[in-house]
Parts: C-alpha cells; structure tokens; sequence
C-alpha cells in the first residue's frame, strides 16, 4: 500500500497491510493484528525446519542481491561452539529507496518477530538492528518497540517464555552510505571505521567480531513470520513470472510520475501496469523518458525497455538492468538525463570508502568528467575517457560502490548518448537545466 | 597442500596460502602497493589483480587464497590493463613533474616504469593532502606524494601496536592522520619510525641529520652495511646508509629476514645513530698538562697554578653535585615547535649537553705513541710498584665481544689481577647470581620469537618494556593481541601496565612477599608441576615450609595489591600453559636483588614454566652487548663462559691458551664495580673502556671524589664524559659503526656488526687500541682482526666452540654453538639443567624491606631508571639532535595528588633530596607513579639521578645497589632558593626575574 495512498486494487499488501495504521505499532495492537504467532510457532519447531520452511517458499533476499534467504541461513553451521549473530540490514540508504523505513514506521513489531525468528533460525542469541542514521523517527519507533517486547518478555532471556535467550539491539548508523554494504556495516558495528571488508572470509564463517554472522535486509525478515504463519507453499504462489522469484515485493517509486510511494506487488508484475496504473502514468504533459528501477546502483532503463520488463529478480535482468532494492526512479521527458547522472556520480563519490583506488580516484575523476559536460565545457574525448574509467571501476574492487557508480554512466551513455553530444557540441545543457548544487 | 598453476609453472604450497604467496615462492614477481609482509591483509590498491581460469573477474592475488586446480595468469591482458589503470589512476593525485625521467625513485614510481604509464595528466583533480608534521625533529610527511596504501596505519596499529595514525574523511577527500588533532604527542606516538619503514612512496619520510653531515653527504648513499644497534640487548639489526665518512640514515632490514627484530627499530635504533659523527667526538689523544717524559719515565710535575685552580685532577667545571642543583628550563610541551635557529649562532641549539669547551683546558693534544706510552708505564709501574690489586678496570657492555675478551686477557694475563667489572654489576648481577645458585646459567633460556608467537601467559616483572626494550615491547603487545595473558609487576603503571590483564601494583621493593604469596597460592591449589618438581629440582620441602606464612592475604599487607589480584595471577601463571616470564631491573636493582629473583625462581620452577618452546625465563639484558661482554669473562669471578677464576684447571688452560707463566693468573676472584668505588678497595690506578660511572654509580658525588684521588686514571672513550675530564689520558674510540664486531643480545644471540665509517680524525678502532696496549705491557696479542680473536674466543669458550664470522652473517647464532654444524640453541634446559646433576636448586627466601623507607623526613619513595628517548648517562642520547629534541631536559614523575598537595603543577621546579644530596629538576605530573612515589630518569648530568642513590647498601651476593628504592623528600622550589642551594649567583639567573614563569619558558 503506498502510503499515504490507498491500496491500489493490484497490488498484493501482505508487507504493506498495516502502514498508515498507527495502532499496529504497539505490542498489543501487533498482537491483535495476528503478530507473533509466527515467533511462538518457531520457537517451538527445530531451526533445521524453520531454514526448510524460508528455502521452500522460494524467499530471496530484498537488500539487491536476491540471495535465497534460507540457504544463507543453512551457512551457519549449528554446534561449531561460536556465538552466531544475526545483523538486521536497517541502513537503507540507496536513492531512490525507502520501503524499510515504512516497515520499521508502522510495522516495528514485524520486523522485530521475523529478527527474533531468524535468530533462532541460524543459532544466534544476539541481534543487531542497523538503522540508518538519518531514520530518526524509524529509529524511534524501533527503540520503543524493542523495548516494549523486552517488557513483554517476547524477546530477551526468556523470549516468549521459552527458555531460549534472543537478544535485540537497535544501533543507529552515522550517516554512511558504506555502512549498508554488509561487511562495512560489521566493522561499523564492531567500532571500526565502516570500510568493506574483503571476502573471502565470508560473513557466515568470520562475520562480526570474527564469528559466524548473517546478515538480513529488513524487508527480507519482515516476510518470513507470514512464511511461517501462512506456509511455503502460499509464498511460492505469488509469483507471476519466473518460478525463482516468489512471494511480493515492495517497490519504493519517486520521481517524474502522478503517484510517488511503496506500493507491493506480487513478483513478475508487469512493469507497465505498474507505472501507468498503480502510480498513475506521467504528470499530466509529460511522458516517461527513462527508469532507473532498482535504486540508484543499477543500469538506466529507456522507457520501452521498462515497459517491456516483469518485475522480479530475472526479469529486470533480462532487460538489461536488476531489480535491486526495487528504489524506483523515474524521469520524464522534462529532465536533463546528463544531470541526474552527474548527480549520481557525485553521490558516490561522496560516499567511497576510499579503500580501493578504481573507486577513491575513479568517482571522484568521473564526477568532475560528467559535471564539466553537463555545465557544457565537456570535449568528446571526455565519453571515452569516462567509458575507459567506467570499465576500470568495474568488476575490481572490494565491494560494488564503484560498480554502481559505472553502472548508470555506461547505461546512460548508452542509451542517451545524443544529450551528452548535445551538452558538448552546444556547450550548453540543451534543457537549460544546471548541475544540480 | 593446494596445487596450483601459476603462469604455466605448477606450485604445491601449505593450506591457507594466498596466490601471491604461491607466485611468491616461485619467483614470479606480481605487483603490490598496500600489501606488506606480515600486515594484515587488506587488498585495497587493486594492483595485484591477476586473472585465474574460470573466474569472471579479476582476483587479488594477495586476499585469495591459493586452491587446488587453479590456474593463475599474472600478466595476462586483463590484469596489466587494470594495473595500467591504477596506477594512472593513482598518479593523477601524483606530483608527476618531479619522477625523474625514464627513472624512478621509490616503490611505487618502479611500478609506473614497469608497466610503461604515461606520467601526463588528465584530471583537474588536486594533488594529495594529509597531515604534515611541520616542525617535527624527527619523521615529516610529505603527503602529495601518499597513495592511500594505508601501510603506515596498519605498521603503526598491527606491528608496533600503537594506532597513532589512521585514515580520514571519505572519497576523494581521504588521508591520513595524525592523531585527532594532528598531535603524535596527543595520539601516543613513539617516534618509531615504523611508517617510515613501510611507506612505498617516501610520502612518511625521517630527516637526514643534516646538520651533522659533510655538505657532500647528502646525496645518494654510497652503500648500506649491516651493523647492529648499539643501545638495547634486544639487539636489532639495522642497516646504515652511508656516503663518504658519513651514516646519513638508519634503515630497517627485510622485514622477511630473520633478524630479531624483524626489520622493526625503536625511536633510538632508527633516529639515535648521529652521535657518531657529533662535533664532540674526541679525534687524538689527549695527556693531562703535567704529565712529562724526562729520562724515559713518566713524570706528573703540573703547574702551580694549575693546582692551585683545580687540585691534582680537577679542572674548569662544577661537580656533578654542583650542576645538579642549577636550574633546568623546560620548553612549553610541543614537541612541534620550530628550532630558533638564529638564537644558536654556534649550531643546533638542541645540543645542550654538547662538551663545554673549558673541560679540555687541562688537557694537552698527544700522539698515540705518547699516550699508549704513558698508559702502559703507569699500568706496568702500579702493577710492580702497588701490587696488580692495586689496578683495576672497567670493561664496557658497549663494546664488542672481540674487545671485552681482549681487554679481560690484557688485564688478567698482563696485569695480574682480576679486578675487571663492567656495567652488569650495576644491572643484572644479582639475575645471575641467582640464577647461577638455582641452574647454573646466566643467560636466557628462550627466545623472543617463541614469548611472541607461543605463550599463553607472559609474565612481566619490573621491565618497562616499552620504553627500555621497545621492539621487544611491541612483540609483547603483539602477543597479547594474539590472545596471550598479560601479567604485569610492577609499582609504576607503565604502558604494558595499562593493557595487562592482571597489574600487580606493588610497593617498591616487596617483591619477595608478592611472589612468595603467588607460590603460596599455586601450592594451596595443588597447580604446582609435580613431576617437574620431583625429577627436575632438588630443595622443593624447605621452600613450601618458607612460603607457608605468605598468605596472600599477608602480602596484601606488605605489597599493598589486593589478596585476590594475587591468587588470580597465580592461577593464571601456574595454569600456563605455556608461561614466560620476564623481568629486569625492576627487580634486581635492590640490596635484597638475588632474594627476589631467586623468589621468581622458585615461582617458575615449581610451575615448570622452564624448558620448553613458549616457557621462557628470561631476564631482558639492558646494554646491546652485557651478556656478551659477562660471558666473555669482563666480570671479576670468571673467564669466559664463566669458568672460575679460582679453579687452577681453568687457570692452566687460559695461562696455555695466552702464553703467560700459569701463576701469573689470580686465582682470586677480583673486586667488583661497586666495590672498587671505595676508598678501602686499594685501587689506585684504573683503566676505563667506554664506561662513565661518574653517571651510573650509586652516591655520584662520592664516586666523583674518588676518582679524583686516583693515582692515575685513563679513559678511552668517545667524548670527554663526566669521568673521562678526571683522566691522566684519554684515549679516543670508535663508535660501533666504525667497527666490526660481535655482540650478544638478550636472547644469547651472537650477531655481527659490520664497519661502515672510519673513526674521526686520529681515533682508532678500540680493538686496535687493545691489541697495541696489550702488546706494550708485554702480553703479545696477536690478532690481525676481530675475525682472528674471535677465534680464540671460541678455541677458549666451549659453548662458543662453533662460532665463526663465516657463520655469523644473517640472523647470528644463539649460544650454546658446541661444534661448527650447530644451528645454534633457540632454547635451553628442555631435559636437564647445567648442574652436576641436572637438577635446579629452589632455595627458600625471606622478605626483607628495602634498607631505605619513607620516613616523616623523607616521606617518598624514589625509583630511577631510563626513559624512551635516552640511554643511560646520555652521553649518546643528549648527542644524538633528535632524540634530544624529544626529551631535552630532566624531569621527575611526581603523582598528580601529590603534586597537589604540595602545590606543585607539571613543568614547575622541584628540588628533590635524599640523605645523599639534592637534584633541581622539573616536575611532570604523571598517572604512572603511584601516591608517595617519585620515579627519576637517570640520563641527565645537570641533575643526575645518582647522586641521590645510596652505594653502601649492596646486595649481599651480586654486589649490585639499590637503584630502585631510595627516601626522598620533595619541595617546589623558587628561583631565591635554587640560589641559596647552590650558593653562589649566578648572573644568567640573576638576571632573570624570580617569578615562577621564568622556569618554563
């Protein structure tokens, strides 16, 4: 339901059911509403069957990567003698992006009972919530929410009164970007400055503090007590498309279009029907010139390849592009496509750990190559030598900061080559728009 | 064991090897930036990418573990297009107008010209920035010229365990950082210099000592000799960088060869070297004015006026006692300052200990002929005239071993008598003393390699690591990152203190108590090594019967550490399972020194934390060659290997080996260094080697009078010292750069020091001298070389019977050597002990308080010992710019409550006295000394720690003072009460106002 709007007939809210309803964000409003019968049940079944329950329905991680969820949790080997941990992936910083923070809003109690459940699932007894640093008012409410099922006793020493200890804590991020990369957010946690990690050692044999951890984007957590409450087999039939990519997705849409917000959809939604009915087309004049579908990291799409996309993990693919954290960005025929990637470029040298060299120098060289173009001091020679920095940033460094960085400046290259020429050959941005400040 | 193929060549290499290990180790040189041997991996310059078959992408080799079956390319199109890349990348920030053409002048300009980048630029973007250490006397940053690689972070944080440096910011803006605020003072910095070791670019550079450098040494170095460090027994290696007659720098050896120190240094190792090539270093002999040869004898006739000015040795200065109540200005603390230059019209102005000019005046210029002349006649007529016990002679722990043996013969074979010493009496005497009556031995039994890579539990007593030993101390912290327990000793809360596990916060001096209480302990529990106590020691009954009174409880009362800090470090000791323990003058500096180690002794034995590889005893050495120049017979009960003097086969075997009539040789153990200074000890005339007891020996101002009344007294030294300036001659040494020789570190490790430089001027190698002194006094000694005497140590040594300068170079040799195939001993003890039968000896000991308590007198306890920035009398130190700059005046560690109460603040003057004398000095408010407890580096001549030290209470067995503990009184002091101390004006003071700013200006 892509509040503050009305659930569109289409979509399927199973995530989204509850936001805008301020009563599902306390205890027992969460209680009445159906929550935390999925923790009691899963406290009470093996972890083994709790993992074959999340790998059966199909469930693949929601962060971008589109991982299965419960063969990752099958990495954390029971009985090794290590404490295990579980970090919840809150730091939702990608543009374009922000389906988490209403989950953690409205529904703290969701994410709060697919955390525990996934805790108990991989063996561990302490849980980390990341919260971005700019989410104030999700952090907030996750604060109050820990501490009410603390006081309930349905987390803690004596989760649920089972006997079993699960133990949730909510850390608030300082407002990098990096931190949502999951080793980065590991050294965060442990105090260190956020830089990814070097992999391998993968997280699920030397995570945080050196010991086997997994890590779950919010989203992902949020659907398993609904795996668990409704079965696999109801999650593995939403799923329009591809059979690999099940249960519903929740898609955050700004930009150039009559209705911005979340809006949830079962996999393999046609991407048309999405952005002409569910968000209501272009504003009125206008029409649709490119997507950027999966938060800003991913390949621009022309607007006839959006068209043409389902919407799940193989599907964007096929098109050319990811589904990603499903951020999506749209621009219409009114924007200065040079611009917006100049935008984009700056954003991520911004945020470089500045580990890797392709990354350090290379989003900072690009940035300035894209911003000169776009105030119309740009040269020809300027599209090769970002093409040539694009394919050193590509594929070689630590974690996919650059890669993301490359990826929208070759796809819009690509596919807007002529507004690049007609910034250089014009020395001016034909649109008379500016390089954003 | 993965198999894998690398450029066509296949490769077995162990489990857990990465794929630039495996290229490695066939010879195939892939590219690195941020990787270093043994830092913690990162993979963060991209440039070692390399292409392996069937992965997609590029792989780090240095991150990627090596697996069977795969197949590597180094240079294939792919990975050299990517290496073209970073490194384009990477000199866009660059400073590219200043690589020189088609050349290269570091690491990462080699890279460039390997891989053929073109140094043009295409980005607006700027040149690096970081933080620059403007101002720093020591290591400055030239950061435009830093590539991220963050080598210095992790050298800092991962090898010397430090942290002072880090990276900052994100993106473009990144850099490295000093500190917060850019203060290495604030950040805790040592001045290591181990980020100028790693830096691939010079971005983190160490200045040249240009100042003391001929102006046409400042280019290029010629060449690089490998030498040894000449302050601590840790015993590093290093190289020195030479040009003309010049050392310009010190660098670090390979961190991959075996040296003891793995190529790291300390700030002394790296930055204390130009002391050799100071302009006080004495170039010809100097004869006191006086002395005349009429009718071919020696005559002293001095002038009237002279001895009416001076007395028979005296001279144009104050006594050390007079000096040390001047007072001292402390510069504000920065450290960064910038010189005043133009203030010091004579030079740098941080040579303020340089030799004042007035203390040659006594002196006159002489040839060498004269001056060896004049010391073997007076030699020779003392020896005929007084009886040979009427010589005596200090041999020197600074000197080689070649020196050592060769002055021990001189004075045993040509002089007759045995009163020879040096400065382990005043150290670790009474470690060995101890430690000869429980297993006979004297020396370690480890290594340093096995306290840092394989014990569980390192127990540290008295040994402030850091400072005094600081390479070894960075190994300590790396162990204990490793996971190994920290037990710390000790009444100061020193850096090792503050991370320890367990600080055992004693008072000074009761010792015996605290570990009696520990043994104690792991006997109640039953924790004790049963089967090593009944098949390896004798004695164990009468020892449990001695530490059944100490409860922990009662030490509690003693010691003043709580009873169950006690029984935790026990168990934890006790439990091991691999325990080394260590320890240094904290412990053996007391009149009670034999009785507290022998108490460790016991502790160890009992646990049988002895004899196994991660079960080290080890007492650190302080001096780079004390234990070579013990073991080399320099001490007044042994020969070499410390075969006793008083055993006539031993005696036969040297008189044969020598060539002297066998009675020639005492069979009389001689005096010691603390009995010789006496004016009962019948010493009249002395032969000094590179020593300045007028510094180190307990109650200064009386060691200073009676020097004075020597009949005759010669020196051989660098500089004219505190005791070289009451000399009849002075003759001028070499450094140990201009010589080669051997020398022992801690861990019985006999390493050899290459020549690098000539002496200045007309000084000569100090074996030279030997050899020609020891031929004029009629002892032939036929050494071409140190090679040569070398082996007559071994013919004469039998646990250096292997040794040889052909097998010397690289990593040395730990003793015992018993052949020429030896390899050497890493560690000792593993089935028996060097005993008639094999077994230790516990022997039980009482505690006794230290023979000097605070009293309402003197209500605080005075410790003295050394500083990270100075070695002991400073005659090299204070000489040495840097390291000066650092520490340039003497302060005392006062407590901050007590600095309150007696209204003292930090940099304030403190006059300081004992029963013996006083000091001036400046306060430094300190958390490392407990309440009641004043700690006094021993370094400074305008305020020598020793005069306030007490030489009459000596260590029944090892003869060695009691440094550590002394009753002291303190008070804050103004500038009219300095004057009434001192009692007379002086006109730079007066001309001062009296307000307390002056002091610190």
């Amino acid at each position: 339901m892509g509040y503050p709007h009305t659930s569109h007939p289409k979509e399927t809210p199973v995530l989204s059911q509850y936001f805008g309803d301020p009563g599902a964000r306390s205890l027992d409003g969460w209680k009445q509403r159906g929550g935390y019968r999925a923790l009691e049940k899963a406290l009470g079944m093996s972890p083994a069957d709790i993992v074959n329950e999340v790998k059966e329905s199909g469930l693949r991680g929601r962060g971008g990567a589109g991982f299965p969820t419960g063969v990752k949790w099958s990495f954390m080997k029971p009985g090794d003698g290590k404490p295990h941990y579980l970090c919840v992936n809150a730091d939702e910083s990608e543009p374009g992006t922000f389906k988490d923070r209403e989950i953690m809003r409205w529904t703290p109690h969701a994410l709060i009972e697919g955390a525990a459940i996934g805790a108990y699932a991989i063996g561990a007894e302490t849980c980390y919530i990341y919260i971005r640093g700019e989410f104030t008012e999700p952090l907030r409410v996750m604060n109050a929410a820990v501490k009410e099922a603390y006081a309930a006793g349905v987390i803690g020493p004596n989760a649920m009164g089972t006997g079993k200890r699960i133990d949730v804590h909510v850390h608030k991020g300082a407002g990098a970007y990096i931190c949502g990369e999951e080793t980065a957010l590991m050294n965060s946690l442990e105090g260190k400055r956020g830089n990814p990690r070097i992999k391998p050692p993968f997280p699920a044999v030397a995570g945080l503090f050196g010991k086997p951890t997994t890590i779950n984007n919010v989203e992902t957590l949020a659907a398993v007590p609904h795996i668990l409450n409704r079965g696999a087999a109801w999650y593995k039939g939403m799923s329009r498309g591809n059979p690999k990519s099940t249960g519903t997705k929740l898609f955050s849409v700004c930009g150039n279009v009559a209705k911005p917000g979340n809006y949830e959809v079962e996999m393999g939604f046609p991407f048309k029907e999405f952005l002409y009915e569910l968000c209501g087309g272009p504003l009125p004049g206008r029409r649709f010139k490119a997507i950027i579908p999966g938060g800003s990291s991913v390949p621009i799409q022309t607007v006839e390849e959006a068209e043409a996309t389902v919407m799940d993990y193989e599907g964007f693919i096929a098109q050319g592009t990811m589904l990603g954290s499903g951020g999506v960005i749209v621009f219409d025929d009114s924007q200065c496509m040079v611009k917006h990637i100049a935008r984009l470029a700056r954003f991520y040298a911004h945020e470089s750990c500045a580990q890797c060299t392709q990354c350090r120098e290379g989003t900072a060289w690009t940035t300035r190559i894209l911003e000169r173009i776009e105030r119309g001091h740009g040269t020809m020679a300027d599209l090769d030598t970002l093409l040539e920095l694009a394919d050193q940033m590509t594929g070689k460094t630590i974690c996919v900061l650059s890669d993301s960085c490359a990826a929208p400046i070759v796809s819009g290259i690509k596919k807007f080559r002529s507004e690049f020429e007609a910034h250089i050959t014009g020395k001016r941005c034909p649109m008379g728009a500016t390089a954003a400040a | 064991m993965p198999t894998l193929t690398i450029n066509g060549r296949e490769v077995t290499v162990p489990q857990g090897a990465t794929i630039l290990d495996a290229a490695r180790s066939l010879g195939v040189d892939v590219p690195t930036l941020c990787w270093y041997p043994q830092l913690p991996i990162v993979g963060n310059c991209r440039i070692c990418l390399v292409s392996v078959a069937g992965s997609p992408k590029l792989v780090p080799a240095c991150a990627t573990p090596a697996a069977d079956g795969q197949v590597v390319t180094t240079e294939s199109v792919a990975a050299v297009e990517n290496r073209r890349g970073v490194l384009s990348m990477l000199l866009e920030r660059y400073p590219v107008h200043d690589i020189p053409d088609g050349g290269s002048r570091n690491e990462f300009e080699a890279l460039v010209r390997r891989y053929n980048v073109p140094t043009t630029k295409r980005s607006p973007l700027p040149l690096r920035t970081g933080d620059e250490r403007a101002g720093d006397p020591l290591i400055q940053h030239d950061m435009s010229t830093c590539i991220l690689c963050t080598r210095c972070v992790r050298a800092c944080a991962d090898i010397q365990v430090v942290g002072v440096l880090d990276v900052a910011q994100r993106g473009e803006h990144a850099e490295i950082i000093v500190g917060a605020d850019g203060n290495p003072e604030h950040a805790g910095c040592t001045w290591c210099g181990e980020c100028v070791r790693v830096c691939p670019t010079g971005a983190i550079h160490d200045l040249i000592p240009l100042a003391k450098l001929k102006a046409e040494s400042a280019a290029q170095p010629e060449r690089t000799v490998r030498s040894v460090c000449p302050y601590c027994a840790v015993g590093c290696q290093i190289d020195l960088s030479v040009r003309g007659n010049d050392i310009q720098r010190v660098r670090s050896p390979w961190i991959e060869e075996t040296t003891p120190n793995i190529g790291s240094t300390c700030v002394k190792g790296r930055f204390g070297f130009d002391f050799a090539m100071h302009r006080d270093r004495l170039t010809k002999p100097l004869i006191r004015r006086g002395w005349v040869k009429r009718d071919g004898t020696w005559r002293f006739e001095p002038s009237p006026d002279d001895v009416a000015r001076w007395g028979r040795r005296g001279g144009p200065w104050r006594e050390i006692r007079e000096e040390a109540t001047t007072r001292k200005q402390r510069p504000k603390f920065n450290p960064l300052q910038s010189l005043r230059l133009a203030d010091a019209p004579l030079g740098d102005p941080r040579d303020r200990v340089a030799t004042p000019k007035e203390w040659y005046e006594p002196f006159r210029e002489a040839t060498w002929d004269e001056a060896l002349d004049l010391v073997a006649s007076q030699l020779v007529r003392l020896r005929d005239e007084r009886g040979p016990n009427s010589l005596a002679v200090f041999s020197s722990a600074k000197c080689t071993n070649e020196e050592n043996y060769v002055l021990q013969r001189l004075v045993r074979g040509g002089l007759w008598t045995n009163n020879i010493d040096h400065c382990t009496r005043l150290c670790h005497s009474s470690s060995v003393s101890a430690m000869q009556r429980a297993m006979n031995t004297s020396a370690a039994s480890g290594s340093m390699r096995e306290v840092e890579h394989e014990s569980d539990v390192i127990f540290i007593l008295g040994a402030n690591t850091t400072e005094s030993h600081p390479v070894f101390g960075a190994a300590i912290k790396r162990a204990q990152k490793r996971g190994a327990t920290l037990i710390v000793a000790d009444p100061r809360r020193i850096e090792l203190a503050q991370r320890a596990d367990i600080h055992l916060q004693m008072l000074p001096g009761t010792d015996v108590a605290l570990l009696n209480a520990m043994l104690h302990h792991v006997l109640e529990c039953g924790l004790e090594d049963k089967e090593f106590i009944r098949t390896r020691t004798h004695g164990f009954e009468a020892v449990r019967e001695a530490v059944a009174p100490y409860t922990p409880e009662r030490a509690e009362t003693i010691t003043g550490v709580p009873a169950h800090l006690i029984r935790e470090a026990a168990e934890r000791y006790a439990r091991g399972p691999k325990s080394s323990t260590l320890w240094a003058m904290g412990l053996t500096q007391h009149h009670t020194g034999t009785d507290i180690v022998t108490s460790l002794l016991n502790l160890l034995l009992c646990c049988g934390m002895i004899g196994r590889w991660g079960a080290a005893m080890m007492p650190i050495r302080g001096q780079n060659n004390v234990q070579g120049a013990s073991d080399m017979g320099a001490i007044p009960m042994s020969y070499t290997d410390y075969l006793p003097v008083t055993d006539p086969s031993v005696r036969r075997m040297y008189a044969e080996a020598w060539g002297v009539p066998e009675e020639r040789l005492s069979l009389t153990a001689g005096l010691k260094v603390t009995e010789i200074v006496k004016p009962e000890s019948g010493v009249v005339g002395m032969y000094i080697m590179g020593e300045n007891p007028i510094i180190s020996d307990p109650d200064v101002a009386h060691a200073e009078e009676w020097f004075r009344n020597l009949e005759f007294l010669a020196v051989q030294d660098l500089f004219l010292t505190e005791t070289a300036r009451y000399a009849d001659v002075v003759l001028p040494g070499s450094s140990f750069a201009e010589k080669t020789g051997t020398f022992v570190n801690t861990e019985r490790r006999i390493q050899l020091a290459h020549k690098a430089i000539d002496p200045p001027g007309e000084a000569r190698a100090d074996l030279d001298i030997l050899i020609e002194l020891s031929n004029r006094i009629g002892l032939p000694a036929p050494f071409a070389d140190a090679s040569a005497v070398m082996d007559e140590i071994a013919r004469v040594t039998p646990s250096w019977r292997g040794v040889s300068y052909a097998r010397l170079e690289g990593s040395g040799l730990q003793y015992p050597v018993p052949d020429a195939q030896s390899p050497g001993t890493f560690f000792l003890f593993d089935d028996e002990f060097p005993t008639a039968d094999g077994k230790a000896t516990l022997t039980p000991v009482e505690f006794m308080p230290p023979a000097e308590l605070p009293d309402a007198e003197y209500p605080f306890f005075m410790n003295t010992g050394r500083q990270l920035y100075h070695w002991h009398t400073g005659t090299m130190t204070r000489r040495a710019t840097g390291l000066d700059s650092r520490e340039p005046t003497p302060t005392v560690e006062i407590n901050a409550d007590d600095a309150r109460a007696l209204g003292i603040a930090d940099g304030d003057p403190v006059r300081i006295t004992s029963r013996r004398g006083s000091v001036v000095l400046s306060a430094r408010v300190s958390p490392r000394v407990a309440r009641s407890q004043v700690f006094l580096p021993m370094h400074y001549r305008e305020a020598a720690a020793n005069l306030l030290t007490r030489s009459d209470v000596l260590d029944p067995y090892a003869g060695i003072p009691e440094f550590k503990v002394s009753a002291v009184r303190i008070e804050p002091v103004t500038a009219e009460r300095v004057e009434e101390g001192n009692g007379k004006r002086s006109t730079a003071l007066g001309a001062r106002p009296a307000a307390a700013e002056s002091w610190s200006d």
